[in-house]
């Protein structure tokens, strides 16, 4: 059977085929056995030409984590993978101009104040997660657009705090 | 010795003092919040009573909650473990009025301990170095500008209430001071309850060297020697040791006789420990008194034998000492590695989130404290340590490896942790030589890009993920069956007969 995998934004194309006593794992050219067995539900115990892989594997939604010798992978279904492939190309400039929480807190303070210049890094609001203050600083010059929040707020991850306009 | 206690905190730490507790056979009360009903200290607890919503202010800060549950379940004592309310001088005094021991320092020297400024008055004048600093609180920025410049920039500012990094900002210009100050008056504000700050000279390149203390009600006190703590980010430790390799015996001697002096000049009893900054010429400086069961204690029970939550358990319930100064030694080498839930290749912020996956690391001379399962929550609201992992080996060299392979064989899946980050300091040749300063993480890490990943290993977790997609696109009735089947004593005792021979 054919996988389209992504692992840190690489589409990665293989296949995995069963066959008498194992697999038969390919990429590209590259081509072997492999024996494969499931140990528990999070853990699988791969063999290639003898050498042992231990490997944690976890689902949630789209995404599949897995660790192995200290490593940890982040696997992504072809579909949402894609999906997220095109988004991020064209929102890309989009993106820069809506300013995002980087992790779920507490708004404490909005330091600007809508139709005011920015500087680039200039904070412009104060997130608080986990008892740390963390400042939500400007990515360019321009001007505040819009502001989404008020103070106290508890905000998720990548919700939208502030738009950016562009210096005319 | 006390029958009960009631535990004031969540996380790894009550999960480490409700150990001690059914060790010494002592019933445990564990408190919560609504956040936090299906963590980890509930449920090893022998009772658990909720005490709040999520927000710490309105639970495990709450004192007056706390105490009224602690007398409604017959707790005879309170262990604060770190955090929260542990150097409240305030609840200290509030437990001694209404006959509840607390499992730390009296509240008179709680008090004094925990105001920085009038503590370092008390040390100066008994003889003790200190950091040239503020002596006084100030008024207004003004003043906060004079003092300043008296000292000399580049200028620390701290917290009066606090400790563990919230609230300190170090400034080198004038210009940045205004700014600095309302932030760490912030951070002081939310961290605890109170938004004084000082000022004091900023000492560069200095190691951070502590020493562990304990004292009865009777007038006996101990050190149970150092622990370097130099490896931090934000002016907060994840990395911590013992012996330091900065210290000869014959300094480890005098740092360890000058702890003593501050815990008695300070009226201090049960454990506590004294921070000192050591600077390139082996000076040494009296910073404060961390008037609490540390989250680094780990390292100096495996090099000394001392289980410190027992002894802590001990001193509250009114015991002697057991333990002479000379009798102490310190036996190989341990090392503390904290697991946050922070993202290290982002600013190390906080990571809240289901942990999916946890699998613990095990083998000879590990340690694991810990305060998370697989499936469980972390929220918002706390402190993002999840757990520590502690070894003990026969030397430094011994130790930087075992610690190495431990994070190796550490998984947690589903949320940002620093043991990535971990492992390459551990690994970093400077660590390894013992040099270590509280710039460390910035002049080595600053620029840190994550681990290098094996092209083969990227391969087997595709092998993996394939395998795993094909047996879950199985039909879901199917798997349970072959579940079953897999799990059934039929299936796997082979041939059998009844009464067969």
């Amino acid at each position: 059977m054919d996988f389209e995998f992504s692992i840190d934004n690489k589409l990665h194309k293989i296949s995995l085929e069963k066959k008498e006593g194992g697999f038969i794992f390919s990429e590209g050219k590259k081509t072997y056995e492999v024996n494969i067995h499931p140990i528990s539900p999070n853990v699988i115990s791969i063999l290639v030409e003898g050498r042992s892989y231990q490997v944690y594997c976890v689902r949630d939604k789209e995404k599949r984590y897995l660790s192995l010798e200290g490593e940890e992978f982040v696997v992504q279904e072809p579909e949402a993978s894609q999906e997220g492939f095109e988004k991020d190309e064209e929102k890309s400039q989009e993106d820069e101009l809506i300013v995002k929480a980087p992790m779920p807190g507490k708004v404490i303070k909005v330091n600007v104040s809508k139709n005011e210049k920015v500087r680039k890094n200039q904070t412009l609001a104060i997130v608080e997660a986990m008892k740390m203050e963390n400042e939500i600083k400007s990515t360019i010059e321009g001007y505040v657009k819009n502001i989404f929040i008020s103070p106290g707020e508890l905000v998720d991850s990548e919700k939208p705090l502030l738009e950016l306009g562009l210096k005319e | 010795m006390l029958r009960k206690i009631l535990i004031a905190n969540r996380g790894e730490i009550t999960v480490r003092i409700i150990k001690a507790c059914q060790e010494m056979g002592i019933s445990t009360v564990a408190v919560y919040s609504e956040a936090d009903r299906d963590s980890l200290h509930v449920q090893l607890a022998d009772e658990a009573v909720c005490v709040g919503p999520a927000p710490a202010i309105e639970s495990y800060l709450n004192m007056e909650k706390i105490i009224q549950v602690a007398h409604q379940m017959k707790a005879e004592g309170i262990h604060p473990g770190y955090g929260f309310l542990a150097e409240n001088s305030d609840f200290a005094k509030k437990c001694e009025q209404e006959n509840i021991i607390f499992i730390g320092p009296n509240s008179k020297a709680l008090k004094l301990v925990g105001d920085k400024v009038r503590s370092r008055q008390t040390m100066e004048k008994a003889g003790i170095p200190i950091i040239p600093g503020m002596k006084s609180i100030a008024k207004d920025i003004l003043e906060f500008k004079k003092e300043a410049q008296r000292i000399g920039y580049p200028v620390m500012i701290k917290a009066s209430a606090g400790g563990g990094g919230k609230g300190m900002r170090v400034v080198y210009e004038e210009k940045d001071l205004k700014s600095s100050l309302e932030a760490g008056m912030r951070e002081a504000q939310s961290a605890f309850g109170d938004e004084s700050v000082y000022l004091e000279k900023y000492i560069e390149e200095p190691r951070h060297v502590e020493f562990q203390a304990l004292a009865d009600n009777h007038g006996n006190i101990v050190h149970l020697f150092e622990r370097e703590c130099s490896i931090q980010r934000r002016h907060q430790k994840i990395v911590e040791e013992t012996p330091s390799p900065a210290l000869n015996p014959a300094l480890r001697a005098k740092m360890g006789e000058t702890a003593k002096k501050v815990i008695e000049v300070s009226g201090y009893n049960n454990a506590g420990t004294v921070e000192f900054l050591l600077d390139k010429n082996k000076k040494f400086y009296f910073l404060e008194v961390n008037a609490r069961l540390q989250v680094e204690h780990p390292v100096t029970e495996l090099t000394t034998g001392v289980d410190l939550v027992h002894q802590q358990i001990s001193i509250a319930s009114g015991e002697k000492l057991s333990l002479e100064q000379e009798a102490l030694h310190q036996k190989g080498h341990s090392i503390e590695c904290r697991i946050y839930a922070e993202d290290p290749l982002n600013n190390f912020l906080p990571s809240s989130g289901k942990v999916l996956f946890l699998k613990e690391p095990k083998g000879p001379g590990i340690r694991h404290d810990c305060g998370i399962y697989s499936g469980c929550d972390v929220p918002i609201y706390y402190d993002p340590i999840l757990a520590k992992l502690i070894v003990w080996a026969e030397n430094r060299e011994l130790a930087c490896q075992r610690m190495v392979n431990a994070l190796n064989d550490y998984v947690i899946l589903g949320i940002k942790t620093t043991i990535d980050f971990l492992k390459d300091v551990i690994s970093h040749s400077q660590f390894k030589a013992g040099k270590t300063t509280t710039g460390f993480i910035k002049t080595y890490f600053g620029e840190w890009e994550g681990k290098q990943k094996s092209e083969k290993n990227l391969e087997i977790a595709l092998i993996a993920a394939a395998f795993d997609s094909l047996s879950s696109t199985r039909p879901r009735k199917g798997e349970e069956a072959l579940q079953k089947e897999m799990f059934s004593p039929w299936q796997s005792l082979g041939k059998w007969r009844i009464g067969g021979k």
